[in-house]
């Protein structure tokens, strides 16, 4: 996975957008919101890794 | 429920109501006592600072033993706070670790690099600022890692393991937190006392990216760049704080407030820098219900005029240093006080002399409630055990309403 290529505007909360993300994927057979949902999930824990390897450590 | 659980949750509810009424400026039944103990617990448990901050379940237990034994109403679950397991997965290089590089006996340190070793360099500003999260994750955590790799370098054992084993331990330790809690509250019904972080972006500038005197020489020379960096860090400092925050909305989100105040800045630099961009970040997070505790570490009373501006009871007011008369004086209409007796005096002083000092604190600014007894600053093993019972002791027995 490469960087996302449209750093602006990146929301709180996301470190690989993902509308990214739909860009790598080819015709998506099954529920688009359940996966949208995870990745975003998962991806939002990236994001708390790195804010707090700042704030907090 | 047996006898014991339900006496537990009952003063957990005493506790409770207790603290929130203090922090909503009102008066509550008696003052409340949140102490600040940090290194402090490993001293009453028996601990080495090491143990403590090396190893969190060591020092959850330290903090439980002593909310167990002192009749406080709130503590943190691990006002230690920084494991130096976490840290030292991650590989990184700016802590002094007990039982690495320091003492065993001494707590953890930080080590700020010198203006020429920075983590940012000063060109690097508009990259900041483009991206925050992107900086963060490929310009500055392989400068503050030994482990993980810069970007065009070749990737690593220690790189791969960095980030695997950083974010599960991270995981980890932030889930323990419910756990600690919960413990607290079943084992001596003692509210955990804060829930989230928050940090100014001027600070934040300061401590991990330019260094202190790094961002001095910027707000001289590129001042413009400052004002931007910390305008695209706002939104993200506001996100992690109301990510963490209590969704009960009863205890406050702890804001650390470091080198954003006279002298460490001038007026000027505080009035168009360091302000205009935290207010609005309290004022957000306040319309949301949830109230921020200002940690003020040092001395900020040249700025209460400004701290005056916020919504009523948006905020808690810690003393450090400050005059706390003075801050009852220009705030305490607004906002409840919290701390105010000096650490030197919990190390050094006679036990009258702290009982002097909590009198004077409960007869001066605690009068009317929106008062919360703690320490100036964070209760670190140089703090007499004894006087820490006095401080506690007293308190209970003098500060009833």
């Amino acid at each position: 996975m490469d960087e996302p290529k449209n750093h602006i505007p990146i929301k709180p909360g996301v470190c690989f957008p993902w509308e990214e993300k739909l860009r790598e994927l080819n015709e998506i057979k099954g529920d688009k919101e359940i996966i949208k949902k995870v990745w975003e999930d998962a991806d939002s824990l990236g994001y708390i890794y790195i804010w707090h390897c700042l704030l907090s450590f | 429920m047996n006898n014991k659980s339900s006496d537990m949750e009952n003063l957990y509810a005493q506790r409770l109501k207790r603290y929130v009424t203090a922090m909503r400026n009102g008066k509550p039944d008696k003052i409340p006592i949140r102490p600040f103990v940090a290194e402090f617990t490993a001293k009453y448990a028996g601990f080495t600072c090491q143990e403590v901050t090396h190893d969190y379940e060591k020092a959850f237990l330290a903090a439980r033993r002593c909310a167990a034994d002192f009749d406080w109403d709130a503590v943190v679950g691990n006002m230690v706070y920084v494991w130096t397991g976490l840290t030292e997965a991650i590989g990184l290089k700016y802590y002094a670790v007990p039982g690495i590089d320091i003492s065993d006996q001494t707590g953890f340190q930080y080590r700020e690099p010198p203006e020429e070793q920075a983590f940012m360099k000063p060109d690097e500003y508009d990259e900041l600022i483009k991206d925050p999260t992107a900086f963060l994750f490929n310009i500055w955590l392989p400068r503050v890692s030994k482990y993980v790799s810069a970007k065009g370098e070749p990737t690593s054992y220690h790189n791969n393991l960095s980030f695997l084993k950083g974010g599960m331990a991270m995981l980890s330790y932030f889930n323990s937190f419910g756990t600690q809690n919960e413990l607290l509250r079943k084992e001596s019904g003692t509210v955990s006392a804060i829930s989230g972080i928050f940090k100014a972006p001027l600070d934040i500038l300061a401590d991990k990216l330019r260094g202190y005197l790094g961002l001095l020489t910027d707000l001289a020379e590129r001042p413009k760049k400052v004002m931007a960096a910390c305008e695209a860090l706002m939104p993200h400092l506001e996100f992690v704080a109301l990510s963490g925050a209590d969704p009960q909305k009863n205890v406050p989100i702890g804001y650390w407030m470091h080198r954003g105040c006279v002298p460490f800045v001038n007026m000027e630099h505080f009035n168009n820098f360091y302000w205009p961009t935290v207010k609005p970040i309290i004022e957000q997070i306040w319309s949301k219900g949830h109230q921020v505790l200002f940690y003020a570490e040092g001395n900020w009373d040249a700025h209460l005029k400004s701290f005056a501006q916020l919504p009523d009871r948006s905020i808690v007011y810690h003393v450090d240093q400050g005059d706390i008369f003075r801050v009852k004086k220009e705030i305490g209409h607004k906002f409840c006080i919290s701390g105010g007796v000096p650490n030197y005096l919990l190390s050094y002083g006679t036990a009258d002399e702290v009982r002097q000092c909590c009198k004077k604190i409960i007869d001066e600014v605690a009068l009317d409630g929106g008062y919360i007894m703690d320490a100036s600053a964070i209760i670190q093993n140089d703090a007499s055990i004894e006087n820490m019972k006095v401080m506690t002791e007293f308190t209970r027995e003098y500060g009833v309403y």
